[in-house]
């Protein structure tokens, strides 16, 4: 029996990943080179270490394709419907820090909360023969917010890979739902955050899948991980 | 068809007897009309797929939509009613994702009071044909009379809509009432310049100021909300800033939304509270007591009905009454009137319409635990 662990692949959090396992006591070594895509924990046997995107961390948590997993709180509850009946959240490490928000034009000078964009929905199709629109790739979050906890019902979205800040101005959406860890560049496009409109606050977190065919060795491994983790993280 | 249910052609013969047009709707539809009409929630619950060149498809949901697409794009004659029976696809969680549903749509009927009475009257026709002896109950609201109630409280007109946007949900209507009875203080988030235009009532100055800020900021003024409409709300919003529901209003709406009986007493019922509240509401409740008498002419049976005052649907093109059946617990038939839809969905003229939609699969089982039972 073995467990995987899933690190991210590259970049800051890979860095900020690998940092807090070393302070951890949990020392990562990589199989074959340097930058190879496996390793394993020093002194821990039965534990695989994997490193994926972090999306890729994520959809495999829901999968049940791996076992422990660093990434990103939003690219979680984005990726997965239930995601609390799925996995579990097993420590926030304090990097990788960003919100989801709903922003608007700064010059909507009317509007400043998630009631004020629910009024403005409403009468939106009667002024302009269309619904309003979102510029978003978060629509699982963003249809929870307005549909489930704002009952804000009629809207559309409308996929945005990238550069989302700029589909308002380019007229592309009417307002967005993004993520931002300074808020600079919702600023430098002329863009607010409503009062009420953080649908998440996000950061890096350890993630632990759900499994009931897991062995209880392999349980206690996992325990163990996380505990280690847990001790320096809190 | 495989798997029909048994009862497909008989309830297809009741409905032709009933003078409605049987149409055809295919199962693969655009799925824009749905996602525009019912909101991008939707769009967890329906099946998505893409045609070669990038449109958007979907199993169908449901047929109102359909029905009415097809009957602008024929450009029929109205009134006319139509009957549909098929599958329609949804995607839950749990249990199935196909049910059948049969329905009659009944569009252009000018009046409004019997075209009402005939929808529930068929409804509750074809669940009796269908489930002899079985125990209806039937619950009917209706969006004009709150409407009603909130025009002649004299509220704003800001709150006015934003009170019917949230009938039919609950949730949102109470924490919505909760909020309106606080004021909301000074508008945030503006500047000293904003704030004197506001003061001085300046709406064009405004407009102005926001129109320059758009361009300086490289924003179109055209595509999407504009100056004029931005300055317009905001100076609506200031004005109601300082402005609380009074104790008085909330208690007549929360005594209204707290209505709840037999469909026999619901006319004296809302008479005691407009004379109690002091209200006018005279002419919904004229519509009210015309649906009533239309459906004791149609021959409907009210003893198993109540008049719930809360009862609606939160969605925009839905109007006026609102039904649903249910037996042992499970709801057999919705219904209501749409009078917005055909407009929203672009239709040149204004087409008052009722309709109800039956779940047959609900009614199978219904009928099955039904003749399970020993019979006496």
């Amino acid at each position: 029996m073995s467990v995987t662990i899933a690190l991210p692949s590259k970049g800051r959090m890979k860095d900020d990943a690998m940092a807090i396992f070393a302070r951890a006591g949990l020392e990562i070594v990589n199989i074959g080179n340097e930058r190879s895509y496996r390793g394993v924990i020093t002194g821990m046997d039965g534990a695989e270490v994997a490193f994926l995107s972090a999306g890729e961390i994520a959809r495999e948590l829901g999968n049940g394709n791996i076992d422990l997993g660093v990434t990103g709180e939003d690219l979680v509850r984005e990726d997965l419907s239930a995601a609390d009946e799925r996995v579990t959240f097993c420590a926030r490490l304090g990097f990788g820090q960003a919100d989801v928000v709903v922003a608007v034009p700064d010059v909507w000078l009317d509007v400043d909360t998630m009631a004020d964009l629910g009024d403005v929905a409403a009468d939106f199709r009667a002024r302009h023969g269309r619904r309003l629109r979102i510029a978003t790739k978060y629509w699982r979050l963003t249809q929870q917010f307005f549909s489930a906890q704002h009952g804000i019902q009629v809207y559309r979205i409308v996929e945005s890979l990238g550069a989302t800040e700029g589909a308002p101005a380019s007229g592309q959406a009417d307002i967005i739902v993004d993520i931002t860890s300074t808020g600079s560049t919702l600023q430098a496009n002329h863009l607010k955050i409503l009062s009420d409109g953080i649908i998440l606050q996000s950061e890096a977190c350890l993630v632990r899948s759900r499994s009931d065919v897991r062995s209880a060795s392999d349980e206690m491994l996992l325990d163990d991980i996380v505990q280690h983790i847990r001790t320096i993280s809190a | 068809m495989l798997n029909h249910p048994k009862f497909a052609d008989d309830i297809m013969t009741l409905f032709a007897q009933r003078k409605a047009l049987p149409v055809h709707i295919p199962v693969i539809q655009p799925a824009d009309p749905f996602l525009d009409m019912a909101g991008e929630d939707l769009r967890r619950r329906i099946f998505l797929t893409e045609s070669e060149t990038g449109e958007s498809l979907c199993l169908r949901p449901e047929f109102t939509i359909p029905v009415c697409l097809r009957h602008i794009e024929t450009a029929s004659g109205t009134p006319q009613r139509y009957a549909y029976l098929g599958q329609v696809f949804r995607q839950r969680r749990d249990g199935e994702n196909e049910f059948y549903q049969a329905g009659i749509e009944d569009l252009g009927d000018a009046d409004i009071a019997k075209a009402d009475a005939h929808a529930i009257r068929d409804a509750s026709d074809t669940l009796t044909a269908l489930l002899p002896g079985i125990e209806l109950h039937t619950t009917l609201g209706d969006q004009t009379v709150f409407e009603a109630v909130v025009a002649a409280l004299g509220l704003p007109d800001g709150w006015q809509s934003r009170l019917i946007h949230a009938f039919g949900d609950p949730a949102l209507l109470d924490s919505l009432l909760q909020s309106l009875s606080q004021a909301s203080g000074k508008v945030p988030g503006i500047d000293d310049r904003v704030a004197a235009l506001l003061d001085s009532g300046d709406e064009a100055g405004l407009t102005e100021l926001i129109d320059r800020q758009m361009v300086a900021t490289g924003y179109m003024t055209n595509a999407s909300r504009t100056p004029a409409e931005i300055a317009h709300r905001l100076v609506q919003k200031a004005r109601l800033s300082n402005a609380r529901l009074d104790a008085k209003a909330l208690d007549v709406l929360k005594t209204f939304l707290a209505l709840n009986t037999p469909m026999r007493d619901a006319a004296d019922a809302l008479a005691a509270f407009s004379r109690i509240a002091g209200l006018d509401l005279d002419a919904a409740l004229n519509i009210f007591n015309a649906r009533v008498q239309a459906l004791e002419k149609a021959g409907f049976d009210l003893s198993s009905s109540r008049y719930r005052a809360a009862f609606g649907r939160p969605l925009d093109y839905y109007t006026g009454l609102v039904f649903e059946m249910s037996a042992q617990g499970a709801v057999l038939a919705g219904g209501g009137r749409f009078d917005r839809l055909l407009t929203l969905l672009g239709a040149k003229a204004a087409i008052p319409s009722v309709g109800f939609s039956l779940w047959l699969d609900r009614i199978a089982a219904a009928g099955a635990v039904k003749s399970e039972r020993p019979s006496q």
